[in-house]
């Protein structure tokens, strides 16, 4: 039998199995040879899920989900999901020797259902969903590591102190007492435990290649794994150390990757120093799997830190809270690893890192507790904060620009109108150089207080009432800035007009907008580059961009609200079309169960009125909401439904709207019934002539469910109804105790067989879809030998049955014992 | 609507005497003929199991799992039915 993870159960009495049981708050019945094995698969149970009773369907159905590749020896696992294939595999267990029930095979199969309820529990415990692809894990690998595992276990209990570090694969005999060999298969199945639980947890990691190195290092950890656990002297202790012992379980669980003989040799000592690790030994080892990856860290190259991240990832996803205190600090440093990973190992990458080997390790477990959980959150969390960053970085370039923007529509020509001006080469010659310089100053100066002027006639300001300046004014302005510029004032106003392009500054005539062709008529100049001071310039930047901004995020909020205007109505309308729906399936099981016992008691009417039906489905406080809906589902039954007529009728002298049952010809489970063809045959799945005169049909009923005394009566009925047509049927022989429901027949000829098989192969009769082939006759006869004298055809009971010679033909009820 | 098969009222309807172990519901042939090898030949022994380990329909199914090539259907349903069975007459 399989046994519980529990270290030592070489050690483990009756009584301290009966007492750690009791210590889950559970009362176990005694503890004897055949209930023993059970109790100890519930002591794990206990250990792991710290429930009483763990769902069982869990555990199947992840069974049945992984590990498809594991045939041969996963005998046992198998027989858990599946009827089909476990009788067969089953049956070969069992027929082996019952005394030594063949060790490895069994242990094999103890171990896998063991690991599958310690899977379940793990899954269900730590909510790991990300790195839960059981699939993946190669079989083989799993396989040599499980069987590996058992046997180094089995070494162990021999020799305790000598840790061998060969692995073989040969089959491991088993040469102890029932004692050993249970403790030898409670460590296969903790180990394949282990395994398999690193498996689910260790998918998440990285991809193949690393997989052969894991397999290696899982088997190492596994061989040290048991090895502790025998190391404990008697230690049945749950709930204990953990923390203080577990740094010197990890370095005795470096049984690591390449170097298995020194770590090997390390982890013998420490793990006698004392390793009790009741608790999953899991942890010990993944933790000293992180652990041996930091000491590695100069050395590995990058499939190792993955591998530490993977390990460390396992060891987190293995520990309890209790680790949580002191893992913290140490993730952090580790920055750049796995980086290419997927998000999960990415979020632990940084993590597996660590400096000092062990008292960080709980602080590792711990954040890789914390950081796994938010892991899934974190990716949303992780995207959100990547947006948001990237939003606020696009509104201060946004502003950037706004405001280049607005500067550079107000930066002076500056001190290129000095060195450059647009007046062409006329001017250069016109005039001496000082002269130009002058007249360039001047118009330099002009044009910025212009500019400034218009700048703070936009910007709002007060003090500048007009945007634009008298020439008068500009005459005093230039006049107040250098008294050069008296004479040349007039000379650069025309050289303004002359000039082909804006040099910044307008002028204007009396009314606004003239165009001014002579010095005279200028009476306004304006700028037309307006300088800004900066803070107005800022303001309005700021300004522009908020407003584009908001003209965006309204249109954005319209669009969005919107959407789910439409997905808020749209939702609504499926549950109001869900609520019709549920309401009509109920009214149809009420008129359903109404009709049936109308059936049975004459009494009542077969029909019901609608308003009863609807106050006895809808309680009274919900009937004013459920109106909508009730009305809904009357229209869809008149509509849509054939099994209820609605009619008027006279109840108690009022007219009711009622609704009819009307029993549907083929509901009725009571009759056999042949209920048409499944397929047509033709040449492909059946003979193309018929073979011999008799016939074996399959399917035609379940032993285990037949209700009465004379069901195989109504299968004879049943086969000579379908066949009436064929006059050959001589004998018929119902197997009652056939699993497949199998009926004999023999026919006249081979004619006649070839008749019926037509008419049966491929039907359906109550639900079940029935097969035949031919028989041999003479093993037919073989069987019955009383149908070799049969030769009248039978009839179905209905009908008149002919006498015949067949001497238990005549009590046609009773013929169906020959089997 | 009760969903146990007559093999199951059949049993739980009446004191189990001496039936064969074929009788429990879940047990046919091939699941009597290994329980009947390894000394469960009898209903009330199988009973005794059982009662072992307190009805509960739980163990009962792992033991039965181990013992004989069960499915979890099989299982179910003998422990099941010796749950009822108890209920009715012990």
């Amino acid at each position: 039998f399989f046994s519980s993870p529990k270290m030592a159960s070489t050690q483990l009495t009756d009584e301290e199995l009966f007492s750690q049981l009791k210590c889950f708050g559970y009362t176990p019945g005694p503890v004897t040879e055949n209930t023993r094995p059970v109790y100890l698969k519930k002591l794990k149970k206990f250990r792991e899920t710290g429930a009483p009773r763990p769902v069982k369907h869990d555990v199947r159905r992840l069974s049945s989900g992984r590990r498809p590749g594991l045939k041969s020896s996963v005998l046992g696992f198998s027989s858990d999901e599946s009827d089909a294939e476990t009788p067969l595999k089953r049956k070969g267990l069992d027929h082996m020797k019952r005394p030594s029930r063949s060790p490895h095979l069994q242990q094999q199969q103890l171990k896998i259902r063991a690991a599958t309820p310690l899977n379940e529990a793990n899954k269900k415990q730590y909510g790991v969903g990300t790195a839960l692809k059981s699939n993946s894990f190669p079989n083989p690998d799993g396989q040599t590591s499980a069987s590996l595992g058992w046997e180094t276990g089995k070494r162990y209990m021999h020799d305790p102190e000598s840790r061998d570090e060969d692995v073989s694969d040969e089959e491991v005999q088993n040469s102890h007492p029932v004692n050993g060999r249970s403790a030898a298969r409670l460590n296969t199945s903790k180990l394949a435990g282990e395994y398999s639980d690193s498996d689910e947890e260790e998918v998440g990691g990285p991809g193949g290649p690393e997989r052969d190195r894991r397999s290696l290092e899982l088997r190492r950890i596994y061989t040290s794994g048991p090895f502790a656990s025998h190391v404990d002297d008697g230690g049945s202790r749950i709930g204990g150390k953990n923390c203080a012992l577990n740094p010197l379980g990890n370095r005795a669980m470096a049984g690591g990757r390449e170097e298995f003989e020194e770590r090997g040799k390390k982890g013998d000592l420490d793990a006698s120093g004392g390793l009790r690790s009741h608790m999953l030994p899991r942890k010990p080892i993944y933790l000293s799997l992180g652990e041996d990856h930091q000491s590695k860290t100069g050395e590995n190259n990058h499939i190792n830190r993955e591998e530490g991240a993977s390990g460390s990832n396992m060891a987190s996803i293995a520990l309890r809270p209790r680790y949580r205190g002191s893992y913290s600090p140490t993730l952090s440093p580790q920055g750049g690893y796995s980086n290419h990973s997927s998000v999960p190992n990415h979020a632990y990458g940084p993590g597996t890192q660590k400096k000092k080997p062990t008292a960080p390790e709980d602080e590792l477990l711990l954040q890789f507790k914390r950081e796994e959980q938010p892991s899934s959150g974190s990716f949303s969390a992780h995207y959100l904060s990547m947006f948001l960053l990237t939003a606020a970085c696009l509104f201060f370039l946004l502003l950037g620009l706004m405001y280049i923007r607005m500067r550079g529509s107000g930066s002076p020509a500056g001190d290129g109108v000095i060195k450059s001006h647009p007046f062409g080469s006329n001017f250069d010659s016109s005039y001496s150089k000082t002269e130009k310089d002058v007249i360039l100053k001047l118009l330099l100066s002009l044009h910025d207080h212009l500019a400034i002027v218009a700048g703070h006639h936009d910007c709002g300001e007060q003090q500048y009432a007009s945007r634009s300046l008298s020439r008068e004014q500009v005459t005093q302005y230039l006049l107040a800035q250098d008294g050069d510029f008296k004479d040349f004032i007039d000379v650069s106003l025309e050289w303004i007009i002359r000039a082909g392009q804006d040099v910044g500054i307008r002028l204007s005539g009396e009314l606004a907008d003239d165009l001014v062709t002579d010095v005279s008529e200028i009476s306004w100049l304006e700028s037309t580059h307006p300088r800004m001071p900066f803070t107005c310039r800022f303001r309005r930047a700021l300004l522009t961009v908020m407003n584009k901004v908001l003209v965006v995020a309204v249109v954005v909020g319209l669009v969005c609200s919107v959407i789910c205007y439409v997905k808020y109505r749209w939702r609504r309308e499926e549950e109001e079309t869900r609520q019709m729906y549920d309401m009509v399936e109920r009214i149809i099981d009420v008129l359903r169960t109404h009709g049936e016992a109308c059936q049975e008691n004459r009494d009542l009417e077969p029909y019901l009125p609608i308003p009863h039906v609807r106050d006895s489905l809808v309680q009274p406080q919900d009937r004013r909401k459920m109106k909508k809906v009730w009305e809904r589902a009357v229209k869809f039954l008149s509509a849509n439904e054939s099994r209820i007529r609605t009619e008027t009728q006279q109840i108690k002298g009022a007219d009711f709207m009622v609704w009819r049952w009307i029993q549907p010809p083929l509901s009725s489970d009571k009759s056999k019934m042949w209920q048409g063809k499944a397929f047509p045959l033709d040449r492909r799945n059946s003979p193309p002539n018929s073979l011999t005169p008799c016939l074996k049909i399959r399917n035609m009923f379940d032993p285990d469910m037949e209700v009465g005394d004379s069901w195989d009566l109504a299968i004879q009925e049943a086969i000579l109804e379908k066949c009436s047509d064929n006059d050959g049927i001589v004998h018929i022989s119902v197997d009652k105790n056939s699993k497949e429901g199998c009926v004999y027949v023999k026919c006249l000829s081979a004619e006649h067989s070839g008749k019926a098989f037509k008419a049966l192969h491929g039907s359906w009769f109550d639900g079940k879809l029935v097969t035949v082939k031919y028989l041999r006759l003479d093993r037919y006869h073989q069987r019955f030998p009383q149908a070799q004298g049969c030769s009248a055809p039978l009839k179905a009971s209905s009908l008149h049955q002919t006498p015949a010679p067949c001497p238990l033909q005549h009590g046609g009820p009773n013929s169906s014992g020959f089997s | 609507m009760s969903t146990t098969s007559q093999k199951h009222r059949n049993f739980v309807s009446e004191p189990m005497a001496d039936k064969p172990v074929t009788a429990l519901a879940g047990i046919g042939d091939r699941l009597g003929h290994s329980l009947t090898e390894q000394g469960y030949d009898k209903a009330y022994v199988v009973l005794g199991q059982f009662l072992l380990l307190r009805k509960d329909t739980e163990l009962f199914c792992y033991w039965l799992k181990d013992v004989t090539a069960a499915n979890s259907k099989q299982a179910d349903d003998c422990a099941q039915c010796l749950k009822d069975w108890c209920d009715a007459f012990l």
